[in-house]
């Protein structure tokens, strides 16, 4: 039968070569017995149309054929979770790594918003790359894993279970953080005070903040730009709104705990004043330019570039913490929210 | 295909997959061959599909629970298939599984 011939044909082709023959021939003498009986019950061949449904009904050579073939995936279901957990944890290093490394790239050379969005278009090819090369790892390690599980030591992402690495069941059940004592609250506003009055006397005394240093940048050619005296004010500021706000929380009663959403607001706010201390296009000027430029000029250049590439750094760093913290504050009211419908 | 469908098919499909191979080292404790096999299932009131069988009775096969061999039969060469040693011993384990699993689940109900 010319159909059934070339339904087996098509079937053949998507066979391991090395099974071909015999898995064909099998299933040549199955069928072929299966349409004896049919036409044996009919009393007749099958008509064309009887054997395209016959063998409609037996399903596609494709289907056919992929039943013959082994199980097959890249990464199995034992190393999938750890290949999905490493996937995720260098997803966000390599992004925050190239974040940084752009900034700092960016800031230094004085970089464009063009560089700023170039930069940006390349960081789905970065983390493409990433993604196929841990892909790639872990399918050889699968592939070696299953092809050749005699001449490997035994691989088993269970191996030392159970663990003491685990987390303490407390932890992981209530990721909260240890609770304040009112002592702790009272302590916190009266060293918060101090902290404010030792602030608000160094314009007028510098030696509590630099110490004998005081001297030495008094005598030094060196003077501190006007942007200085704008983020002390901005520190000032923030330090009385949080002094207030714990007075108020100590008044009501409420200093137990922070309230994660307040502990992020209060990250983001403390990023003003580096913001405001990156916003300075110099840091450091000199006392006396005429006189001391020729000798100085280029020391003074140079400590702006290294304060302009720190603050760069930290904002950077501190922006990921804070991305990352509102990222999991997100996350975790989103799972609370699941948990409750459920 | 709704959700709930596809759900319930992948379910019943999960379900039947050890049931089959239970059902075809049952079933071999005769030879048979492809053909036969599958006849001698469906009027027992298991039917399986072409595309299932015959690549399930090569895994079996392959696994060392059936023993194979080529033979001519009305002037047509038929690959027969029968439980091996090591089929027998696993079919018996799976058997003595299948009774705890079924009695069991009666219980549940």
């Amino acid at each position: 039968m010319e159909l059934l011939d070339r339904y087996l044909e098509s079937v053949r082709k998507y066979l391991p070569w090395q099974r071909q023959d015999d898995i064909i021939a099998e299933l040549r003498a199955n069928l072929e017995s299966q349409l004896e009986d049919k036409e044996a019950e009919l009393g007749r061949p099958l008509t064309k149309e009887e054997a395209e449904a016959w063998l409609k009904e037996i399903g596609p050579p494709t289907k056919m054929a992929a039943r013959y073939q082994p199980q097959q995936y890249l990464i199995g279901p034992t190393f999938f979770p750890v290949y999905w957990m490493v996937m995720r944890l260098t997803f966000f290093w390599v992004a925050a790594i190239y974040v940084v490394v752009n900034a700092v790239v960016i800031a230094t050379t004085n970089g464009t918003w063009n560089s700023v969005l170039q930069a940006c278009l390349r960081l789905p090819l970065v983390l493409m790359t990433t993604a196929a090369w841990i892909t790639l790892t872990f399918a050889a390690i699968e592939f070696i894993v299953t092809h050749y599980p005699s001449k490997l030591p035994t691989i088993s992402v269970s191996d030392g279970w159970p663990s003491t690495a685990m987390p303490a069941l407390e932890d992981a059940l209530s990721p909260k953080k240890k609770q304040r004592t009112r002592a702790h609250a009272i302590a916190e506003v009266i060293f918060g005070f101090l902290f404010l009055i030792w602030l608000l006397l160094v314009p007028q005394h510098p030696y509590v903040l630099w110490g004998p240093g005081a001297a030495f940048l008094h005598s030094s050619p060196f003077r501190l730009a006007p942007i200085w005296f704008q983020f002390y004010c901005c520190i000032v500021v923030l330090n009385v709104l949080q002094l207030g706000w714990r007075c108020v929380e100590l008044a009501r009663g409420a200093w137990r705990q922070a309230h994660p959403v307040q502990q992020v607001v209060m990250k983001a706010i403390g990023l003003i004043p580096l913001g405001v201390l990156l916003s300075g296009q110099v840091w450091v000027l000199l006392r006396n330019p005429a006189l001391d430029q020729a000798q100085y000029g280029p020391t003074a250049d140079g400590i702006n570039q290294g304060i302009r590439l720190s603050l760069t750094v930290v904002c950077a760093i501190v922006s990921a913490q804070l991305i990352w913290e509102a990222g999991r504050l997100g996350l975790n009211a989103y799972r609370r929210r699941i948990a409750a419908m459920r | 295909m709704t959700i709930a469908e596809s759900l319930f098919e992948n379910l019943r499909l999960e379900l039947r997959r050890g049931c089959l191979t239970l059902a075809v080292l049952a079933q071999l404790r005769q030879e048979h061959y492809g053909y036969t096999l599958r006849k001698a299932l469906a009027e027992r009131g298991l039917v399986i599909d072409e595309s299932t069988l015959y690549p399930l009775l090569r895994r079996l096969e392959t696994q060392g629970l059936l023993a194979s061999e080529w033979r001519e039969e009305d002037k047509r060469n038929k690959r027969f298939y029968r439980l091996s040693g090591d089929g027998e011993e696993i079919f018996a384990r799976l058997l003595g599984e299948w009774h705890d699993i079924n009695a069991s689940i009666n219980n549940i109900l």
